[in-house]
């Protein structure tokens, strides 16, 4: 299911109201040409599924923060940013999740290189 | 009342009781907890990035290494999620084995899980070395079936590697009915010692709400009244065809997840002997590692299966060569993320009891 960026806290909201009110994750795919992020909300009790698709371009990565609906989202929105470069609006620049990345690209993006040398103190030094 | 200044206190990343590597960073008030600050990633790998440089059955070695108590429960969603990528579906047979094997599997993983709780509980060490040696004589069994103790890599694309020795369906019987004898046993000398019932009845609890709300899953969910259990509610292999009750207690503290964790090693020794009795003819094997690849682009797959720390989600976007992109929904991940909640308000010596009872294995966390 499609969903605007900038009504999103509005319709996950909508969606908790009316059952879907667990948040199973969020992640993302980078396209290259757009990045879609995903939202998996259930419905516990009617043991359904919806995803949402937020379709972002490449140059305007940001999303708004859900937290204040899914006090779940913290470590997923922590990951999107880190891991796609991803800002999320709403939130004070998260703090260091799982790695410290000095590249250009996010680890998690179709850009990202992997021949960068690897830092080490001597390479550092230099 | 004379208040004290917040004392921080670092916990890990190397400790005996956070299991793994994993670092808290504890403010307290006295003896009070005010505050924990997880801190994760030392152990990740990048394991969804390796996996886009990899063909699709090159990548289960990664997934068992994401849990190494229970590897194969995850190498069997990624396996699930390529196959609906391909549209195969695994023969009849094929899923009674499977649903075997993951039981198994999810006795083993809970054995560790009560077994170091107690030790992390000051029962030292009767119930951590029966725990072990149950341990040993589940994975004698999955030896058998697999060639493997520890990393099995046995699944197969609509089947698995081997089919089952011809003496397994005896031994897994026995086996499991000694197990059973067992699980009585645990009980009766776990739940009459005062230590151990102190620091887990009415200690970190977790009301339905907040479970809810903090997307916890699996035992921790259903310890707080939560009835939702992907093997029941969106059945696969062979659980719609068995007698099954997701087990689920209303207090939601750390006796009802150790609870709900005896309850159901009592119901995979059931669900073991039920499926072995129900098991059809056939062929359990799978296909040549290499054969197959989906003819779509981009062609995505959602699959979920209940792991023993709760719900795995693969989120798998397919090209014909290689994956695009695997997300990997980790259980212990949103359940670590609880301890924040959970541990407010709590003493700090309790802090170990309910880090035991959420059960998390930190190689799934960071992955």
């Amino acid at each position: 299911m499609k969903a605007e960026r900038d009504s999103l806290p509005a319709t996950v909201g909508k969606m908790a109201t009316e059952g879907y009110d667990y948040l199973v994750k969020i992640t993302a795919v980078d396209y290259v040409d757009h990045i879609d992020v995903l939202y998996v909300v259930r419905d516990i009790a009617a043991s359904k599924d919806q995803i949402l698709e937020v379709a972002l371009a490449p140059q305007d990565l940001w999303v708004p923060t859900i937290m204040s609906i899914h006090p779940s989202a913290d470590w997923y929105e922590r990951e999107l940013s880190e891991m796609f470069g991803i800002r999320i609006d709403g939130r004070s620049a998260p703090r260091l999740f799982l790695e410290k990345w000095d590249g250009v690209d996010p680890p998690l993006r179709k850009s990202f290189k992997w021949d960068v040398p690897y830092r080490t103190k001597e390479t550092e030094s230099k | 009342m004379i208040r004290m200044a917040i004392t921080r206190i670092n916990v890990g990343p190397i400790h005996p009781s956070t299991h793994g590597v994993a670092r808290l960073v504890v403010d307290v008030d006295g003896d009070t907890i005010v505050n924990v600050e997880p801190h994760v990633g030392f152990l990740h790998r990048g394991v969804e990035k390796l996996t886009e440089t990899r063909m699709y059955m090159q990548a289960p070695p990664y997934m068992e290494k994401l849990d190494y108590f229970a590897p194969m429960a995850y190498n069997d969603a990624y396996v699930a999620a390529v196959e609906a990528a391909m549209d195969i579906q695994p023969s009849e047979k094929a899923k009674y084995v499977r649903t075997i094997l993951l039981e198994l599997q999810r006795l083993a993983s809970h054995l560790v899980s009560i077994g170091t709780l107690c030790n992390d509980l000051g029962q030292m060490f009767t119930g951590f070395m029966w725990a072990f040696k149950d341990r040993d004589i589940i994975l004698d069994l999955l030896q058998e079936a697999t060639g493997s103790r520890m990393f099995y890599v046995n699944m197969r694309l609509g089947g698995l590697h081997s089919e089952l020795p011809a003496d397994f369906e005896e031994h897994a019987i026995t086996t499991m009915n000694y197990i059973e004898k067992r699980i009585g046993e645990y009980e009766s000398y776990i739940e009459k010692n005062t230590v151990f019932m102190e620091r887990m009845k009415g200690v970190g609890v977790l009301s339905s709400e907040d479970a809810k709300a903090l997307g916890v899953t699996g035992p921790v969910l259903r310890a707080s009244g939560i009835n939702y259990d992907v093997r029941k509610n969106s059945p696969y292999y062979a659980y719609s065809k068995l007698y099954f009750n997701p087990k689920v207690m209303l207090q939601g503290d750390n006796f009802s997840r150790y609870k709900v964790r005896m309850m159901e090693m009592r119901e995979s020794a059931r669900l073991v002997k039920a499926a072995i009795k129900a098991m059809p003819d056939g062929a359990a094997t799978g296909m040549p590692v290499k054969l197959r690849s989906p003819n779509a682009v981009n062609k995505v797959s959602v699959v979920s299966r209940e792991v023993p720390r709760g719900e795995c989600m693969m989120y798998l976007v397919a090209d014909p060569q290689k994956p695009y992109r695997l997300s990997i929904r980790s259980p212990s991940m949103v359940n670590l993320a609880a301890i924040s909640h959970i541990a407010k308000g709590a003493r700090f010596a309790d802090l170990f009891s309910i880090f035991g009872t959420l059960d998390v294995v930190l190689g799934c966390v960071d992955r």
